[in-house]
C-alpha cells in the first residue's frame, strides 16, 4: 500500500513516454494513513489464547479418555493381564494371534458378514430410495422406514430373535411355510446363523442407505437428465449414465459407514447367537468381547483389540479423504 | 429446477417397473414394520396368546395374531417387580449426563476449531474422529482395566464418562459444521459494536441453538441404545435399559413377555425423540457427510 496522495499513473491505452498525466487517485486505500495505524491481525495473540482456553477442556476429557486408554492398550497388549498384575511377556499375546484360528476366523467371518449385509443393504436401499423419490406420500413412508434405526440393537436382536424361534416365530413360520427352512431356527445350523444375523442388521440399516440415496438423490442435476432424455435416452438408460455416478459420492460414504459400524456394534449378534452355534457367527469383534470380559483374558484382548483399531483407523482415514473431496467438490 | 414440463413417455418396461416399485414399497413396510408390530402386541399378550401361531403353511391362520385379550400385566411385572422405574432412571441419567457433558464441552471445541486455525489442525480432527469410529469392544478393554482401578466400574458417572468417548468426538466434529455455516461477519459485526468475544459468541448462539438442541437429542439417543458400555462398564451399580432387557433372558426361562414390554419402554421414547429431530438425523447419523 503507497502512503502517497499523488501518484503517478499511466492512463491505459494511451502510449507511454508521449503523455504523463499526473493523476490525483480517489480511492480510500491511497489516503494517507495514521503512522501509528498497523495491519490488522486476524488472530492476535489475546484472541488465540481465548479460543485455545474454549477448546481445552474438551480436549483434556478427549485425551483423558482416549489417548490415555489408548496408550494403556498398548501397554496391556504385551504384556499378561491378569487381575491387578500386568507381566511383560515379549510379544506373545501377538505372536498367538497368527496361529490363532477362532481369530483369523473372526476376521473372515467379518469380511463375509459385512459384504453380505452391505451388498443387500445397497441393492435393496438405492432401489427403495429411487421408487421413493417423488412418490407420493414420500415423505410419511420415509419416516416410517426410519422407526427400526431408532431400536435400542439389543433390543432389535431379542424381538428378532424371538421371530427366529423354532417354535413360536413368526419369521421362522413364514420361511417354513414358504419351504426355504426346515423345521430347525435360521439361527440354530451353522450353515444359516450368519445369514440370520445379516437379515437382521439388514432390517435395522437398510434405512440409513435409503436416507442416504434419497439426500443424493435430490442433488441430481436435472438439466442434465432433460438433456439426455431428449437425446432419446429412456428412463432407465438415465438412471444409470446420470443418476448413478451421481450418486457415487454419496454411496461411498454410506458403504464406509456401515462398514465400519459393523466393526464397531455387536449388540444384536450378541442378543441373537452370541457367537454360535459354534464359532458360525463369531465375528471378531464377538470374539474380542468373549476372550476380554467372558474370560477376562485382558493382555490377548488387548493385542486383538489393538489389530481391530489399526484396520478401523485405516478405514477411517480413507473414509475422511473421502469426506474432504467431497467437501472441495462443493466448494 | 429445470421445466417440468418434460414429457415421460410411458413404454411397457417403465409402466412395469413403475408397479413393481410400488409393490415392494408396499413388500418393504410390511417387512419393516412387522417386527416392531409383533414386540407392540406380545408386549399385550398372555404368553399362551403370544407363543400361538398356525400350523406350518397354514395361510389362513395369520389370523391369530390378532386374538387376544389385551393384559397391562408384563408392564405391572417390569414396574413392581423388576425394579424398571430405577433403570429408567439410570438410563436417563447417564445418557442424559454425557449427552450435556458432550454438547456442552463439544460446542466450545467445535466454535474454537471452526474460527481459528493452527498447525496441525488436520491431524487433531483426524484423532478426533477416529476416537469416534473405534470399536466399542476394543476401546473397552482398556477403559474396563482403568475404570476398574479407579473404582468407576458399576457407578453411573464411571458410565457417563464411558458414553461421552463417543459422543464427545461426535458433538466436535458435527457441530464444527455448523458454526462452520455461520459467517464470522457477524461476530466481528458485534465486535465492531464494542461486544467482547463471549458477547459475540452469545450472539450467534441462537442461529445454532436448533441444531445444538437437536445434537444433545442424538447424542441421547446413542447413549440410551447403547448395549456393551453399560453391560461392561455399568454392570452392577448402574444398570440401564438395554441391559436390564438383556437379563431377563435366562438360559431356563426366557420371560418374553416382560423382554417385549421392557423392548417398548426402552424403544418408544427414542422412536418419539427421532420423530422430533427428523430433519438432523441424516446428518447426525452420517457424521456431517450427508445433508438433506
Amino acid at each position: 500500500m503507497t502512503d502517497t496522495v499523488l501518484s503517478d499513473q499511466s492512463i491505459p491505452g494511451q502510449s507511454q513516454g508521449l503523455f504523463r498525466v499526473r493523476q490525483i487517485t480517489d480511492n480510500v486505500e491511497a489516503r494517507p494513513v495514521p503512522s501509528i495505524a498497523t495491519e490488522p491481525k486476524l488472530n492476535p495473540p489475546a484472541s488465540r489464547a481465548y479460543f485455545f482456553g474454549l477448546m481445552a477442556p474438551a480436549i483434556a476429557l478427549l485425551a483423558c479418555i482416549s489417548l490415555y486408554p489408548f496408550c494403556w492398550l498398548i501397554y496391556m497388549s504385551l504384556h499378561d493381564v491378569e487381575i491387578g498384575s500386568a507381566v511383560w511377556n515379549n510379544f506373545e499375546n501377538f505372536t498367538k494371534l497368527a496361529s490363532d484360528s477362532r481369530y483369523l476366523n473372526g476376521w473372515w467371518l467379518l469380511i463375509q458378514y459385512s459384504v453380505m449385509c452391505l451388498a443387500l443393504q445397497i441393492g435393496i436401499g438405492v432401489f427403495l430410495a429411487v421408487a421413493l423419490n417423488g412418490a407420493r406420500f414420500e415423505k410419511i413412508l420415509v419416516t416410517t422406514l426410519l422407526m427400526p434405526m431408532m431400536m435400542a440393537p439389543i433390543v432389535a436382536g431379542l424381538v428378532w430373535y424371538f421371530l427366529y424361534n423354532g417354535t413360536f416365530g413368526w419369521y421362522h413360520w413364514l420361511l417354513q411355510s414358504v419351504g426355504i427352512l426346515g423345521p430347525k431356527s435360521i439361527l440354530a445350523s451353522t450353515g444359516t446363523a450368519l445369514i440370520g444375523i445379516v437379515i437382521v442388521d439388514v432390517w435395522q440399516w437398510t434405512p440409513l442407505i435409503t436416507l442416504i440415496t434419497l439426500a443424493g438423490l435430490k442433488r441430481v442435476p436435472q438439466d442434465q437428465l432433460e438433456a439426455n432424455m431428449v437425446d432419446g435416452a429412456s428412463q432407465v438408460r438415465n438412471f444409470f449414465a446420470i443418476t448413478l455416478p451421481n450418486l457415487y459420492p454419496v454411496l461411498v460414504i454410506a458403504v464406509m459407514l456401515r462398514f465400519m459400524d459393523n466393526f464397531r456394534f455387536i449388540d444384536s449378534v450378541l442378543a441373537l447367537t452370541g457367537g454360535g452355534p459354534g464359532n458360525a457367527t463369531k465375528i471378531l469383534p464377538v470374539y474380542l468381547f468373549e476372550v476380554s470380559f467372558k474370560f477376562f483374558k485382558l493382555g490377548r484382548g488387548a493385542a486383538i483389540a489393538l489389530t481391530l483399531l489399526v484396520v478401523t483407523i485405516i478405514l477411517g482415514m480413507i473414509l475422511v479423504r473421502v469426506f474432504d473431496r467431497q467437501q472441495t467438490r462443493k466448494a | 429446477m429445470a421445466s417440468r414440463e418434460v414429457v415421460h413417455y410411458e413404454t411397457p418396461i417403465t409402466k412395469a417397473l413403475r408397479w413393481f416399485s410400488v409393490a415392494f414399497i408396499i413388500v418393504y413396510l410390511i417387512w419393516t414394520l412387522l417386527p416392531i408390530l409383533v414386540m407392540f402386541a406380545s408386549s399385550f399378550k398372555d404368553l399362551l396368546e403370544a407363543f400361538k401361531i398356525p400350523a406350518v403353511g397354514d395361510w389362513a391362520g395369520i389370523g391369530v395374531f390378532f386374538e387376544f385379550t389385551p393384559t397391562l400385566k408384563h408392564y405391572n411385572d417390569l414396574f413392581a417387580n423388576l425394579n424398571f422405574s430405577s433403570y429408567i432412571l439410570n438410563s436417563l441419567v447417564a445418557a442424559g449426563g454425557s449427552a450435556v457433558i458432550s454438547v456442552v464441552l463439544g460446542s466450545m471445541a467445535a466454535y474454537s476449531l471452526s474460527r481459528i486455525s493452527f498447525k496441525g489442525k488436520n491431524d487433531l480432527f483426524f484423532w478426533i474422529i477416529s476416537t469416534r469410529m473405534a470399536p466399542a469392544v476394543a476401546v473397552m478393554v482398556p477403559l474396563y482395566s482403568i475404570f476398574r482401578s479407579l473404582d468407576l466400574v458399576g457407578t453411573l458417572p464411571g458410565l457417563i464418562l464411558a458414553y461421552t468417548t463417543f459422543n464427545l468426538p461426535f458433538a466436535i466434529w458435527i457441530l464444527k459444521g455448523f458454526f462452520d455455516n455461520v459467517p464470522y461477519a457477524i461476530e466481528e459485526a458485534q465486535m465492531v459494536d464494542g461486544a467482547t468475544r463471549p458477547q459475540a459468541l452469545m450472539a450467534i448462539l441462537p442461529l445454532v441453538a436448533p441444531g445444538i438442541g437437536a445434537f444433545i437429542v442424538l447424542c441421547i439417543l446413542f447413549a440410551w441404545n447403547d448395549f456393551l458400555f453399560a453391560a461392561i462398564i455399568g454392570s452392577g451399580g448402574a444398570k440401564t435399559l438395554p441391559v436390564a432387557t438383556r437379563e431377563l433372558v435366562q438360559p431356563q426361562n426366557i420371560q418374553w413377555g416382560s423382554i417385549m414390554a421392557a423392548g417398548v419402554v426402552t424403544t418408544v421414547p427414542m422412536m418419539l425423540l427421532g420423530l422430533v429431530i427428523r430433519k438432523y438425523l441424516v446428518t447426525g447419523l452420517t457424521m456431517g457427510a450427508v445433508k438433506e
